[in-house]
């Protein structure tokens, strides 16, 4: 039989019709993880046009372009798009796109879950940003402590909305952790045991467990919250013997995992194109892989150090601040390794690893402004100032914001099948990089010389003013930077070389497909028997019987967790309109008790729970659990 | 184990090569997925009776306040605990093919979980006249806590009534105790959550007031 045959039969079995139910209803994981990468992009540029907003007013001293209630809300809006509408969704849409090609799969595990979390995702940002549609955008900062947002003391929908966003954001982020831990563990090629996937799976999946053990605590605060807000409940209420630190505890218990949710993919993408641009296989996979774990699970013991000067007793201190630089240890055994890949290979300098060479510089550096941070005399001086505002960005823009770049220009053209302009990309590098440095460098001066956070404007005479217009003009041409890119990215859809299967003759799987890879991903189910399937001598879809084509309906094969062993056959779901329907029903249970119309909740509930009941049904056609 | 469902190409014969290089139908997904989803729901009951301890240790509310009455929470316990036996006897019918016991097990289980549910409303409307969730922080993580589980109860019957209500019971291309095993699964987990609540938010304090 001809492959042109078998070919026609798996496009016609898997592809995604473009209708309007088709675009309502895809549950295709490449169609899912552009639209998760193009949605936190857009919170990318509205966070990046916040900050902006946000510079401009701290120009001069006396500055009166905000007034001090929208620079609350601005800053606040800030923070909340960049760290949990950008900076993890769209680590989520690359994992999303990459991790079924990675691997061999023909989708992700639950591909109807992946969908429902796509659109719980977009609808949490759009609840979100319904508070300053409104004018009242939460305005207490992006951990909102007590006795600040209860409602005495902020009266306005801001912090409502703050909460039931999160929920719904958390659910989304949830289910896509269980998604991406089942698929990880269960849906590997064959003969892609534990020890040879590639270092990716180890991030996402690490990234996967942190979430399940630590959004819960995020969702306990802003139960706890909404209830004292509207339900009269004492929780964080002195009076009532409620207590502020419970929620600092609880919050700070999620809140420094999500650290590592955000920063542990991004280095998985790292030890993706390090090798692959130093022309050699990485070097110490094992403690690579080691660390990345143990990052996970030592990041569940520092939260503490988010709260040193809250009077705290010296032997807790004391043990938060040892876990909180033995955690740098592991960061470090990367970096080591990253150098060490690029040191033993020969380099090629592409756009993609001029951005993977300045993360590491970045990060060294954000590193040890946080092993300094972890000194508790030394955050008793700086807590609160402008160098925690340093630190931050150093680990969140280095740590995120530039793996994301690099594989934006490393994996585009998987996506689109066309090659990023190289040229301008590293204008936009060497741009970003600059500004980034003016901008954040400045910062931890600034914080020494003493300028708190969050303050909306200063006085004049504290010599402030030229450090701040420093700032300014740096975090402008970090949007300059940003803006090549995004304009080279739409530029090299039209204009870009066509990229073919593998144009940065890479090692892993992904590669081995088309560009952009047709619906079904690779033809036969590859095989796998090293570390980089693309290098070796093995050919990945040597199928002679055709055993593993698999166009008997839209299958895939499920494999044991540690040795990939073929175990059986996963049917996968159709496209269906009824996990956005889901995500619509829990938008507006969700709305509904921000702005306390408990009439509108209970159809809602209703509503949700026939689709569920119908989503879940089994069909004996397409069934899939 | 019983639960292997061969693939048969018989159903789909659209193509000319061999069937595929195994032959068993995968089930497994479902399964740990929820698992992991009761993982994360047991994190979000730790993560609040963290904040009871919190609360009560800050406050001392095991030696000022009233101990909570276990007349109506041990029963409810005796309920639950024979609800989890009575679900998991039914799991095991199905697995040996005896749907009709397995349905009346299934049955059984849902008017237990009611039973318990009245039994709360019996409990609360008792409780609610000393102490409400705006009494002081004590009662909002008590009430909060309860009525959470109480939440994850209803949760439970809905899912074991939508495997009661389910149609497709038959052995077609899945092992029908499958959907079955995964609502059960959940429902052990909400009866375990409940032994804890007895043990930390009912028995604990009156241990403590008797010392």
């Amino acid at each position: 039989m001809s492959t042109t045959v078998v070919q026609q039969r798996l496009t016609a079995l898997w592809e995604t019709p473009k209708t309007l139910h088709g675009w309502l209803g895809t549950v295709d994981h490449k169609e899912l993880g552009k639209r998760y990468i193009a949605t936190a992009m857009v919170f990318l540029i509205l966070g990046g046009v916040e900050a902006l907003l946000i510079r401009l007013q701290l120009w001069g001293p006396q500055g009166n372009l905000l007034t001090p209630e929208m620079y609350d809300q601005i800053f606040t809006m800030h923070a909340l798009s960049m760290i949990f509408w950008y900076a993890s969704p769209i680590l989520s849409g690359f994992s999303i796109f990459l991790v079924p090609l990675l691997i061999g799969a023909r989708d992700l595990a639950f591909p109807r879950l992946n969908a429902f979390t796509y659109w719980a995702f977009l609808f949490s940002g759009i609840l979100l940003y319904i508070g300053p549609v409104l004018g009242q955008a939460p305005d207490a900062g992006w951990f909102a402590y007590v006795p600040y947002t209860l409602s005495r003391y902020s009266p306005s929908h801001g912090l409502d909305l703050y909460n039931v966003s999160l929920v719904l954001l958390t659910i989304s982020t949830t289910g896509g952790a269980i998604n991406f831990l089942v698929t990880i563990l269960r849906m590997r090629a064959p003969g892609m045991s534990i020890s040879k996937m590639p270092l990716m799976l180890y991030s996402t999946g690490t990234m996967s467990i942190i979430a399940i053990l630590s959004l819960p605590a995020l969702t306990a605060c802003n139960i706890m919250l909404e209830l004292d807000r509207q339900w009269q409940t004492h929780f964080f209420d002195v009076a009532r013997g409620g207590h502020p630190l419970l929620w600092q505890q609880l919050f700070w218990f999620f809140g420094h995992p999500w650290v590592y949710i955000v920063f542990l993919p991004a280095t998985g993408m790292i030890s993706m194109m390090v090798p692959v641009f130093s022309r050699r296989p990485i070097v110490g996979y094992a403690y690579i892989a080691a660390s990345t774990v143990l990052t996970g699970l030592v990041g569940f013991g520092v939260w503490l150090h988010h709260m040193f000067t809250t009077g705290i007793g010296h032997l807790g201190m004391s043990f938060f601040a040892a876990a909180s630089m033995t955690i740098s240890i592991f960061t470090i055994i990367q970096v080591i390794a990253w150098v060490a890949t690029m040191w033993l290979g020969k380099p090629v300098m592409t756009a993609a690893m001029h951005y993977v060479v300045g993360f590491i510089a970045l990060i060294v550096v954000g590193g040890l402004s946080g092993v300094a941070t972890a000194v508790i005399p030394l955050d008793w001086q700086i807590n609160d100032s402008y160098w925690v505002v340093a630190h931050i960005h150093y680990v969140l823009v280095g740590g995120n914001l530039f793996p994301v770049l690099a594989a934006l220009y490393y994996w585009t053209p998987k996506m689109t099948g066309r090659l990023m302009n190289e040229r301008w990309g590293k204008i936009s590098f060497w741009v970003t990089f600059i500004g980034f440095q003016l901008a954040f460098f400045t910062m931890h001066i600034l914080g020494v010389a003493g300028m708190p956070r969050r303050v909306y404007t200063y006085v004049s005479g504290l010599h402030w003013g030229w450090m701040n217009q420093v700032i300014t003009v740096g975090a402008f041409i970090v949007a300059l930077g940003i803006l090549i890119t995004i304009i080279n990215f739409f530029w090299s859809r039209k204009h870009g070389a066509i990229a073919g299967n593998d144009p940065w003759h890479a090692d892993t799987l992904e590669w081995s497909t088309e560009s952009p890879p047709p619906p079904y991903g690779s033809l036969h189910i590859p095989t796998v028997i090293s570390r980089h399937p693309l290098w070796d001598e093995h050919e990945e879809e040597e199928d002679p019987r055709g055993e593993c084509i698999l166009d008997q309906g839209r299958l895939t094969l499920v494999t044991t967790p540690l040795d990939a062993q073929p175990l059986s056959i996963a049917r996968i779901a159709k496209d269906t309109i009824k996990p956005l329907l889901a995500a619509l029903g829990l938008f507006v249970i969700l709305g509904a008790i921000a702005f306390r119309m408990m009439l509108i909740v209970w159809p809602a509930i209703l509503f949700t729970l026939i689709v569920l009941a119908l989503w879940l049904r089994p069909n004996p056609e397409t069934e899939e659990a | 184990m019983s639960s292997a469902v061969v693939f048969d190409p018989g159903q789909h014969r659209v193509t000319d090569h061999p069937p595929p290089i195994v032959q068993v139908v995968d089930q497994s997904r479902g399964t740990w997925g929820i698992m992991l989803f009761i993982t994360t729901e047991a994190c979000l009951f730790v993560m609040l009776f963290v904040a009871y301890f919190f609360l009560v240790q800050i406050n001392g509310y095991w030696r000022i306040e009233e101990r909570p009455k276990l007349h109506y929470s041990l029963p409810m316990l005796a309920v639950l605990v024979l609800s989890s036996f009575v679900l998991h006897w039914g799991e095991q019918q199905v697995k040996k093919g005896l749907l009709n016991k397995g349905r009346l097990a299934l049955g059984l289980t849902i008017l237990l979980g009611l039973f318990f549910l009245f039994l709360t409303y019996l409990e609360d409307t008792e409780h609610l006249r000393t102490l409400t969730p705006r009494s002081n922080s004590y009662g909002s993580i008590f009430y909060t806590i309860v009525s959470l589980h109480g939440l994850h109860v209803c949760v439970g019957l809905l899912m074991l009534s939508w495997v009661f209500f389910l149609r497709q019971w038959e052995p077609a291309q899945r092992a029908p105790h499958r959907p079955y095993h995964n609502a059960a699964m959940y429902w052990h987990f909400v009866d375990t959550v409940w032994v804890f609540v007895v043990g930390i938010l009912y028995v604990a304090p009156n241990l403590y007031k008797s010392l």
